[in-house]
């Protein structure tokens, strides 16, 4: 029994330090690409994969959160008399929260799962061993360009959905539940600070790399044969989903404290 | 073209070894694969090892180019200890190499021309692409493909995919190749073409080869030297006709292709094989 815990316990350390090393490697291996010219068509490759096509799906998971948010928010405040702060209220929660996480939580689907199912089957047949035995880092070829590509991009999807989460909101406040436009405007602008749309876009940057670590950490460690892809592909998703809710509360306790010390200042700047 | 994509490493040229292992010893789990093997590859000559499926060839080789790492013992490439460098410092090494993967590790998201022209596109900055269209052309016609520059590897048979996997590994003209079983897989004379290939690259370039292989023809042919792998030990070591004539009942055996009493005493043992086979559900 002791001797099981033990196993499991070294095992798990020993796999948190090749995780660490990986990491390591990989943000040099991303820093060094950016200097360098010529790797910069693999990234566009990459971004056109990660990119373009998770567009669409992105776009409706936005404008479903902000319709559903005014649907189920708006008895709530109607019951007060408080319908017409409906906006403030759909799109606080959009732009800071539920916009990131879920666009993140629907990339770690949609891309982690390719990339991890890619990278994993490259391993099983013996791919990235060619690469290495040709004097190529596969970290250097295959990783960086991924972690650039969703670092890139995980932002900017992340505004596609915001504006989508505000657009559907909007819609759903004023053509169906019949608020007035205008104060619905109003009290949305008072609400959002710019601080609160950048501090969802940054956390973009943190949840695309994260993404893009584990899922490429989970391929290149994955075992042999189908089954082994797949179990790899499960369990990219479910660390990339947990890092992500991780990492979000983590930003939230970091940015609220940066907010508190340096946003009144900026009066004074 | 040789010069241009060559990569300098400072070494004193050593007149013979290349490649060495000291007291190799690999273990997967309690598995052990590779018992305290010591070897010395000599430089320009042709090193074919044998020895029967699942014991340890694959292994060997990769050792040698440092894609494995060993329990204990040591691997050197001209004298310069690889077993124990870091993967950075292992990329300017394997510039030297080129390794067939037995299964041909094609990459399949690029055509066949994009994965013979990507060691050089990783370590030279190309300006001329004419002359890397011919060398492209040039390296699969050695290996009877040229035309199919355009194919990705999943529309080749496998056959096919080994050959460009091939073309691939001496894209760069290494100065030592490691085959993996090039001919398995390969009708009669298409595999003797890739003999001749072997023969050619050693000839005109001075190439250093080790060839696994399980094709005796093969190997008399190519051999310099025949090195015959067994229960994880080197039983067997020396020329074509060394072999030909060793005293061990298992080299005997292989070389000849029998089967042991043992296991026909196994095949017999079951009787008559329609005894036991399960009918069909609706037979009755
Ligand atoms: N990655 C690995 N993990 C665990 N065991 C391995 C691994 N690679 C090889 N082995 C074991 O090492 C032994 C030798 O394998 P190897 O692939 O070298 O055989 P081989 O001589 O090349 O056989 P073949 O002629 O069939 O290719 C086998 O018993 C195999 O189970
Ligand atoms: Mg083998």
């Amino acid at each position: 029994m002791i001797g099981i815990v033990g196993a499991k316990a070294i095992s798990g350390v020993g796999n948190m330090g090749r995780f660490s090393r990986f990491i390591w490697q990989s943000m040099v291996a991303s820093l060094r690409s950016c200097s360098k010219t010529h790797t910069y068509s693999l990234i566009w490759t990459q971004m056109y994969f990660i990119g373009v096509h998770s567009v669409p799906v992105v776009m409706i998971t936005g404008a479903f959160v902000g319709m559903t948010l005014a649907v189920q928010t708006y008895g709530q405040l109607a019951g007060m008399g408080l319908e017409e702060y409906l906006g403030s209220l759909i799109n606080i929660a959009v732009v800071k929260e539920l916009g990131p996480v879920l666009t993140a939580v629907m990339l770690a689907g949609r891309i982690g799962g390719a990339l991890t199912a890619e990278l994993g089957t490259m391993n099983v047949t013996e791919q990235i061993d060619a690469i290495r035995s040709m004097g190529t880092d596969p970290v250097k070829y295959l990783v960086a360009p991924r972690i650039l590509a969703c670092l890139l991009l995980t932002p900017v999807l992340i505004i596609f959905a915001d504006l989508l989460g505000i657009l559907g909101g909007y819609l759903v406040s004023v053509v169906h539940l019949g608020i007035n436009s205008r104060a619905y405007w109003l009290h949305s602008a008072n609400a959002v600070e710019k601080w609160d749309v950048f501090i969802g876009i940054i956390k973009g940057l943190f949840f695309g790399v994260a993404i893009a670590v584990i899922s490429c950490y989970k391929g290149f460690t994955c075992k042999e044969g189908a089954q082994g892809v797949g179990k790899a592909c499960t369990e990219a998703f479910v660390a990339s989903f947990i890092s992500i809710l991780a990492l979000d509360f983590a930003l939230v306790v970091i940015f609220k404290a940066i907010y508190d010390t340096f946003w009144p200042l900026r009066s004074m700047v | 073209m040789k010069k241009k994509y060559e990569n300098n490493l400072d070494t004193e040229k050593s007149s013979n070894g290349v490649l060495s292992v000291k007291n190799l010893t690999k273990r997967f789990g309690t598995n052990v694969v590779l018992d305290n093997i010591s070897l010395t590859i000599e430089d320009g000559k042709t090193t074919v090892i044998i020895g029967p499926s699942g014991c340890g060839k694959t292994v060997l080789v990769k050792h040698l180019i440092a894609l494995l790492r060993p329990n204990s013992g040591e691997v050197y490439f001209k004298k310069h200890r690889i077993d124990n460098l870091s993967e950075n410092e292992l990329n300017n090494i394997r510039t030297h190499y080129g390794f067939l993967f037995q299964g041909g590790a094609l990459f399949d998201s690029l055509n066949v021309t994009e994965n013979i022209i990507f060691p050089i596109r990783q370590h030279c900055k190309i300006t001329d692409w004419k002359e890397v269209e011919e060398l492209v052309k040039s390296k699969l016609a050695m290996v009877g493909l040229d035309g199919f520059q355009q194919f990705y590897p999943s529309n080749l048979s496998g056959g096919q995919q080994k050959r460009v996997a091939l073309a691939r590994a001496i894209a760069l003209n290494p100065e030592i190749i490691l085959y993996d079983e090039p001919t398995t897989g390969l009708d009669p004379i298409r595999s003797d073409v890739i003999n001749e290939l072997v023969l050619k690259l050693q000839k005109e370039l001075g190439v250093t080869s080790v060839v696994v292989t399980h094709d005796m023809n093969s190997a008399y042919k190519i051999a310099d030297r025949i090195i015959m792998l067994h229960n994880g030990k080197i039983i067997a070591d020396g020329n074509a006709d060394h072999i030909r004539n060793h005293p061990h009942p298992v080299v005997q055996q292989f070389i000849s292709g029998q089967v042991s009493e043992e296991d026909l005493a196994v095949l017999r043992m079951r009787g008559n094989i329609s005894h036991t086979q399960f009918l069909p559900r609706d037979f009755e």
